[in-house]
């Protein structure tokens, strides 16, 4: 069942994509180097900035983990969005790491690492951040394709095509990837800017509409009801939840701390801002976003919850009950919303990871300089890669548990080093190669020792008392106790690594 | 907290709603001023 009118909402997603398209593409003419594609030739101004911002790091993705995390833990569930907001809000003001970084003029931090820790350092950061990165976004794919199956009521069901039975979420999936890459491959950065702020637009209103009729239509009292009927002081307390906790709440703040340092894909804002000063306002005026970005769709969860009861798939639960909840042509503008909210994060996280490689991981192969044609090429071909690659491993990957913490869990295994390797290439002068290595290997070992305990039989019950959440919080002390008695042992004029 | 998480729920309706309106007016200037400075390098 569902709300979703084929003519009057698929109008409405029609002519949003066809406007997102024909501005993604008309601005390719403008790109003549690697710098406009990859960093807009560094002329983004503040609110262009925080509309970027704001829509690459809300996706579909993010949509159904947040409104899962409202329909498993209530209100509690949205506090990753108030650290992500103080460390925001902390980092811009403050302007710590960010402004060294912007004002040394590099496209990556991989890049501003090798001035401190020496070319195979950055080498290695690289491919740790792509890895981790690409891990990362593998689910991204499948989950927004989900949604869209779900919402348009096209769940379970496939159709014939030259004799083959395709299925619709691999056709929803391919078709919006093929849409992304084809902007993303021409016009790298500025498409990506300029499309970014007009499903900003899109997203919010959306956002906003469906919110708005959530509230008035289930109702504050119902929602609170649920959750203190479901959770108790847990559902608004993470401290005393059963399944949270205080180590939860400290692995939030070392995440999301981290997370607004190191990820490629934010850090690419201040690194594309005309200035320091620029980049650390559409940090501090983009700070709140955050907390609507967990708290907003973990309303919808918590309404689902209120409406629907316990499922089995606590991910379906928020699109199965929007595609009854909302009314026809708001459907239209809900799913357009969900597109642009989509569509904007598949495109930058495609470009920033693929700014990494042929930034960071080329760098060696890259002898003497490439011509300006030659680069941007090649950078189109790598965006292509790693849209065949994402096509591919989210058909392939099955993903168990809730996506937050599977998403937590990989994000460590780059953000624990990289933002370690940051802040001391920034400000501790007795930081060194010895130290950095060990911050990489170690950040990475843990998480994904995890991992590897978690999916093994003889071990998984081990691994479910240690909890994503402690083995988090041990990758972020273990890369910074790693730098600092590796650097310290390293003698002066030691060999480097 | 259930006031905590009211004034929090309203605080993040009525900010994005805002937000929302002035960055899309004032974001069309940031396009249209990059667009004119990345067509004057070129």
């Amino acid at each position: 069942m569902t709300n979703f009118n084929w003519l009057l909402d698929g109008s409405i997603v029609g002519l949003y994509l066809l406007v997102t398209m024909a501005a993604g593409l008309y601005v390719r003419k403008y790109v003549g180097k690697v710098d406009d594609f990859l960093v807009a030739g560094r002329e983004m101004n503040v609110y262009l900035g925080i509309a970027s911002l704001a829509a690459t790091e809300f996706g579909i993705v993010t949509c159904m983990y947040t409104a899962e995390a409202g329909y498993k833990y209530g209100f509690a569930g949205a506090t990753p969005g108030l650290a992500m907001a103080a460390s925001m809000l902390v980092i811009g003001y403050t302007g710590f790491c960010i402004k060294p970084l912007r004002d040394s003029g590099v496209i990556t931090i991989p890049q501003l690492i090798e001035q401190k820790f020496g070319p195979r350092v950055r080498w290695a950061a690289g491919v740790v951040i792509v890895l981790g990165g690409l891990l990362n976004m593998g689910v991204f794919l499948r989950i927004g394709g989900q949604f869209l199956v779900t919402i348009v009521g096209l769940k379970v069901t496939s159709f014939n095509l030259f004799g083959f039975q395709v299925g619709y979420l691999e056709a929803m999936m391919t078709v919006l990837l093929v849409g992304v890459a084809t902007y993303t491959i021409l016009g790298g950065m500025l498409s990506v800017l300029i499309t970014d702020f007009l499903q900003f637009i899109v997203m919010s209103v959306g956002l906003i509409a469906v919110t708005v009729l959530v509230l008035v239509n289930v109702g504050w009292e119902k929602i609170v009801t649920t959750v203190e009927t479901n959770y108790g002081a847990g559902g608004f307390n993470p401290f005393v939840h059963p399944d949270l906790g205080w180590q939860y709440v400290v692995f939030q703040i070392l995440l999301n701390f981290a997370a607004v340092l190191t990820w490629q894909t934010t850090i690419a804002r201040v690194l594309a801002a005309k200035d320091s000063r620029t980049g650390q306002q559409i940090y501090m005026r983009t700070s709140f976003f955050f907390v609507c970005r967990f708290l907003i769709p973990g309303i919808w969860g918590i309404a689902a919850l209120a409406t629907l009861g316990k499922m089995t798939n606590s991910l379906d639960a928020m699109p199965t009950f929007l595609a009854t909840f909302v009314p026809i042509g708001l459907m239209g503008l809900c799913i357009a919303a969900m597109l642009a909210a989509d569509m904007s994060t598949d495109s930058s996280y495609m470009l920033s990871w693929g700014s990494v490689i042929y930034n960071d991981i080329m760098a060696p192969f890259r002898k003497t300089p490439w011509s300006e044609k030659k680069g941007i090429f090649v950078n189109r071909t790598i965006v292509a890669a790693i849209g065949v690659f994402l096509l591919f491993y989210g058909l392939w990957y099955p993903l168990e548990g809730d996506v937050w913490t599977y998403l937590g869990i990989t994000g460590t295994i780059y953000l624990a080093c990289i933002s370690v390797l940051l802040i001391s290439s920034c400000y501790w002068k007795r930081a060194n190669s010895w130290g950095a290595t060990a911050a990489i290997i170690v950040s990475a070992l843990i998480p994904a020792a995890f991992l590897v305990l978690e999916k093994t039989p003889s071990t998984r019950e081990f691994a479910k008392a240690v909890g994503p959440y402690y083995s988090g919080i041990a990758a972020y002390a273990g890369a910074a106790a790693a730098m600092i008695i590796f650097s310290l042992l390293k003698p002066k004029g030691g060999q480097e690594v | 907290m259930r006031y905590f998480w009211l004034i929090l729920t309203v605080a993040a309706v009525v900010w994005y709603t805002f937000v929302t309106a002035y960055v899309a007016f004032k974001g069309v200037t940031d396009i249209r001023e990059m667009l004119k400075k990345l067509a004057d390098k070129k």
